[in-house]
């Protein structure tokens, strides 16, 4: 288990211009749908820019903006960037 | 699909979704492809001629999000690779996401087949300040590397000259030893049992482990009763993998295209966002949206409703074919045909010329145009991605998701394309809700130019009242839809490409290949239509069916009866009976316009699209949703008859 297990957080629940990272792609999303998160480019530790959360999660993930629903969000753990942008 | 017999002369297009495969195959080809600015709009492999070389052909393949295919058209793309005799592949990339592009090098790269890699996009790139070094990209991989701008026109003559010096490109990373241990089995049982005459064992092996149903099928046709060994060997490969092995081998394949874009891409760091950024941002932002997406109806509505079924139509029917070609067609043909029957057949009351050809081009072509206009400038905006953010909660309510609105949208313009774009759909269930919608209560633009030609003449209320119907019966028909057929909905994840400028002259390109191609379909159905109308007038056929429908026409919806003639025709095409009712606008009330209207809107779709929905959802599917759609449109016409006069 990561040390900084506790301080992972639901990619639904930060706050429109973050930057964070990705620890993991929860197995409560769909197999299929998890593959094509990877797909798009969503890869443990990689820095995601949160652009708004309503009426869906936008993220901005290397260059590729994404939109998902918060069913999906939700199971999708980040942590905070200690570094700023 | 041709398979072995082929010679080595296709050159396949292969590349994410929306990385402009479609505009470099327009301009390698000059065949037109439906082109959007959104993924998913080439479902099928289209081949044509290459300009540059006579005996080569070229495929455009549908996007791939990701290999091993799990899509329908990820599974496209892997048959035709497997099955087409191959020269080279060009893998088409978005320069600006090159970790992305490189994840699909690396698996293409095992199929040992002769690759180019064309970076596309890379002005965007530029604009967000993503540099590649293209040199070493291409001195890493061993094959050559183009950057491109297809849109423009940029960079499209050196990828051809470099076709010539296609390589097999070196393979991008060596996977974990016990992964490779299970590929070296499967290359060696697949190089036994199965081989290909042209495709690497390797990549294959990496494929079927992966879980690709395309290449499964592939080996299973291929080795016969010896793939149970090969499906052992997989089960086996997967019982010794702790974790699932598809989604490990996955994560190398990503570890690798990180690691080598890391080393070949610079960014500079950027103090804003570009403000094709900031304006994709306001297009799906929770309260700038909605008045947003208001204003782009209102302002397609001008241009197609009032510009296009009002200002055009009213040149070219009223203008020139009323005032100047029919009476000077009806002039000579009185004069040189002297059979009554025949001159009637041409330019009578149902004459070939009087009303097919002047339905088709005077009242349908220039609202087609319009809509087709617009609607190819919305695509190439970015903005439909973004509409399924929009419209995903409205859908969550039908068991369906936002992307399902592509589609939808898409029927806007022809609901037989539409029928056929559901493909980009993940589950049977939600293409089955989708086809059923799309059947039922999306108007083709024809129709749609029709109706709000008709109802624009009568009031924005009718308008509205009928627009308002419409959203209703979706909203409630989806609804009880997702109800009775099983399964769950899934939810929406998905890309929206960069707002872009539209090129005017890309955006005149599509319309006149949309043109090219309605014209081809509606005129023989418009002129067999009349024919059919002309031969039940004359035979007395006609009079009985109207006299038939009368009780359900007049008494039911409240028409005039005359109108279970645009009711016979709407059995041929929607639009053709809208037309007729549209024809017959100055004897309807404001009721019975919409009441109308309402009712041949909900009707069956027109034929090309039924045979689209037997072709997608078998015969029994698609004969059971006509039986409930006509009578369902006749109910609802009657009921919004009764509201109607009981509140306007």
């Amino acid at each position: 288990m990561s040390p900084k297990h506790e301080a992972r957080l639901p990619l639904a629940f930060i706050t429109p211009g973050s930057e964070v990272r990705l620890v993991a792609l929860g197995d409560e999303i769909d197999p299929l749908q998890r593959e094509q998160l990877t797909a798009y480019g969503l890869a443990e530790s990689r820095p995601i820019r949160v652009l708004q959360q309503k009426p869906m999660t936008v993220i901005l993930a290397d260059e590729v903006e994404l939109a998902l629903e918060h069913a999906v969000a939700r199971y999708i753990w980040v942590e905070k960037d200690a570094s700023p942008d | 699909m041709n398979t072995s017999l082929s010679p080595a002369n296709a050159i396949l297009l292969v590349g994410h979704p929306n990385v402009g495969k479609s505009v470099l195959f327009h301009r390698l080809t000059g065949a037109y492809v439906n082109v959007s600015n959104y993924p998913g709009t080439t479902v099928e492999v289209t081949r044509a001629n290459t300009r540059f070389d006579r005996e080569a052909v070229l495929l455009d393949t549908p996007g791939v999000l990701a290999l091993p295919s799990r899509s329908d058209d990820e599974r496209a793309t892997m048959r035709a690779l497997l099955h087409e005799n191959s020269r080279c592949l060009v893998q088409v990339g978005d320069a600006k996401n090159l970790r992305r592009t490189l994840t699909l090098t690396a698996l293409l790269a095992e199929l040992g087949v002769p690759m180019v890699l064309a970076l596309n996009m890379h002005d965007e790139a530029a604009a967000r300040g993503v540099t590649v070094d293209i040199s070493a990209l291409s001195e890493e991989l061993g094959i050559p590397v183009l950057a491109t701008v297809a849109t423009g026109g940029e960079g499209i003559g050196e990828l051809t000259g470099s076709l010539a010096n296609a390589r097999k490109p070196q393979a991008l990373l060596r996977y974990d030893a016990d992964f490779e241990a299970e590929i070296a089995g499967m290359v060696d049982a697949i190089t036994r049992l199965a081989p290909h005459p042209q495709l690497a064992a390797r990549g294959l092996a990496i494929l079927f482990l992966g879980g690709d149903s395309a290449v499964a099928d592939w080996l299973r046709e291929t080795a016969g009763e010896h793939f149970a060994e090969l499906e052992q060997r997989c089960r086996g490969a997967a019982e010794h993998t702790d974790g699932d092995l598809p989604t490990l081998l996955a994560r190398e394949r990503t570890e690798a295209a990180d690691a080598l874009a890391a080393s070949v891409i610079q960014r500079a760091v950027r103090s804003s966002p570009l403000l094709s950024q900031r304006l994709g941002q306001y297009v799906v932002h929770p309260v700038w949206g909605v008045p947003i997406l208001l204003g782009v109806l209102y302002a397609v509505y001008q241009f197609v409703g009032v510009f296009g079924a009002t200002t055009l139509v009213g040149l070219l029917e009223e203008d020139l074919f009323e005032g100047i070609l029919n009476p000077a067609f009806t002039n000579f043909v009185n004069a040189t045909v002297s059979q009554a029957w025949l001159s009637d057949l041409l330019v009578g009351q149902y004459g070939l010329w009087t009303m097919g050809m002047t339905y088709a081009l005077a009242l349908i072509l220039p609202i087609v145009t319009t809509f087709f206009f617009a609607f190819g400038v919305l695509e190439d905006s970015g903005y439909l991605p973004r509409l399924t953010v929009i419209a995903n909660r409205l859908f969550a309510l039908i068991g369906l998701n936002g992307r399902a609105v592509l589609p939808m949208v898409l029927g806007l313009g022809c609901v037989t394309m539409a029928t056929l774009t559901t493909r980009i759909l993940h589950s049977p269930r939600e293409r089955m809700i989708t086809i059923f919608l799309l059947a039922l209560a999306i108007p083709c633009s024809a129709q749609l130019g029709v109706v709000l030609g008709m109802l624009g003449g009568v009031s924005f209320t009718a308008v509205l009242v009928w627009a308002l119907a419409m959203v209703a019966i979706l909203l409630l028909s989806g609804f009880l839809a997702a109800k009775l057929i099983p399964g769950r909905r899934i939810p929406l994840v998905t890309e929206l490409p960069p707002m872009r400028l539209p090129i005017i002259g890309n955006v005149l390109k599509k319309t006149g290949g949309r043109l090219k191609w309605y014209l081809l379909e509606v005129i023989p159905l418009f002129l067999l239509g009349t024919f059919i109308m002309y031969a039940l007038d004359k035979s007395g056929g006609l009079p009985a069916i109207i006299e038939a429908g009368e009780p359900l026409v007049s008494g039911w919806l409240g028409l005039p009866k005359e109108a279970s003639a645009a009711f016979v025709m709407g059995f041929l095409r929607r639009d053709f009976g809208a037309t007729g009712l549209f024809a017959m606008a100055h004897t309807l009330s404001p009721i019975q316009a919409v009441v109308g209207m309402i009712t041949i809107t909900l009707f069956v779709p027109c034929f090309a699209s039924l045979m689209m929905m037997v072709k997608e959802q078998g015969a029994k599917v698609a004969i059971g949703m006509v039986a409930v759609i006509v009578p369902f449109a006749f109910f609802v016409g009657g009921l919004f008859n009764i509201l109607l006069h009981a509140v306007w």
